[in-house]
């Protein structure tokens, strides 16, 4: 029963294929989107605490965005 | 109405979305796989190589919704000038670029046991081909073009040019005579796959549409983050 579930009846190659390159095409384009979100909130966090106190203050004051993305960067890390 | 798309609106929502698709996603998956791997029947012509469909016909599917979204877009961004719509294009393209390859190379590795070739220069693979194309010329006029309000316009232009290929694809198997089959699947008609098999189907797009859906998120944030990081000190 196993042997005829990989052979597909003389298919297994084509079916088994196209399922691994699409799951692996999936699995790649998401660890590469992954790691440049990461990438970019360390450099947007980096680029935060280069500001002086009062302007780091005040940038998370008025931006929603900035606060957000500081606080998923410190959860991640 | 375009208020409801600002960046700093929706950030808080994209990460809780970005969690709950996490958090169902693989459960999906595991049914949509047993469905079309196990359950579901080998078709009486084509025997098990019909398996295949449940990931072709999906990615062409989303290839083809991607470049129409794509399309629409740009028209929208060119008529109301909104800067946050070419966010969504750019965090769309390379989505729609990965299904419509996809698309063609598991078409080819059905194509083999179906009809003894792996490629044929027929209307709607040569469609689809010329598709990826168009995706490959949008993503290269933002990667190039370092004037972004040019490379904005010049991508939604490509764009705009492209959908005249999307009804080609559409109706090129009941234009030409072509190797591809036509569409079994109507949404304002009949449908001619069993509902064995249709439901595996409609379970493996859901997949996939999430799996878009996770993707198209996470470059989008990117793409917010990008700009407020370059405009830090204006904040």
């Amino acid at each position: 029963m196993i042997q005829n579930f990989i052979s597909m009846n003389g298919y297994g190659i084509y079916v088994w294929l196209s399922f691994f390159a699409t799951f692996l095409v999936c699995a790649v384009v998401y660890y590469k989107t992954y790691k440049t979100l990461r990438k970019y909130e360390k450099e947007f966090a980096k680029e935060l605490s280069r500001l002086s106190k009062a302007e780091k203050k005040l940038v998370l004051e008025k931006s929603k965005v900035a606060s957000q993305v500081l606080a998923s960067y410190n959860k991640s890390i | 109405m375009f208020e409801l798309i600002n960046p700093s609106k929706i950030f808080y929502w994209i990460e809780k979305l970005i969690n709950f698709i996490n958090s169902i996603f693989f459960i999906i998956l595991l049914i949509a796989m047993t469905f079309a791997l196990i359950l579901s029947p080998p078709d009486y012509l084509q025997g098990d190589s019909v398996r295949i469909m449940y990931v072709h016909v999906p990615s062409a599917w989303i290839g083809l919704f991607s470049f129409t979204c794509l399309a629409f877009l740009s028209v929208l961004s060119f008529i109301f000038k909104i800067k946050n719509l070419n966010l969504i294009t750019k965090s769309i393209a390379p989505i729609g670029l990965m299904f419509t390859c996809l698309a063609i190379l598991t078409g080819s590795l059905w194509g083999q046991p179906t009809w003894g070739t792996w490629w044929a220069w027929d209307a709607r693979i040569t469609s689809m081909l010329i598709l990826a194309l168009f995706y490959v010329l949008f993503i290269l006029a933002h990667k190039l073009i370092e004037n972004e309000a040019k490379a904005n316009k010049i991508s939604s232009l490509i764009a705009i040019i492209g959908a005249i290929n999307i009804p080609i694809i559409k109706y090129s198997v009941d234009w030409w005579n072509t190797l591809h089959q036509p569409s079994s699947i109507n949404i304002y008609g009949d449908s001619y796959v069993h509902s064995s098999m249709l439901l595996p189907l409609m379970l493996m797009l859901l997949v996939l549409l999430l799996y878009c859906a996770l993707i198209f998120l996470m470059k989008y944030k990117t793409e917010i983050i990008r700009i407020k990081k370059k405009n830090i000190k204006r904040l």
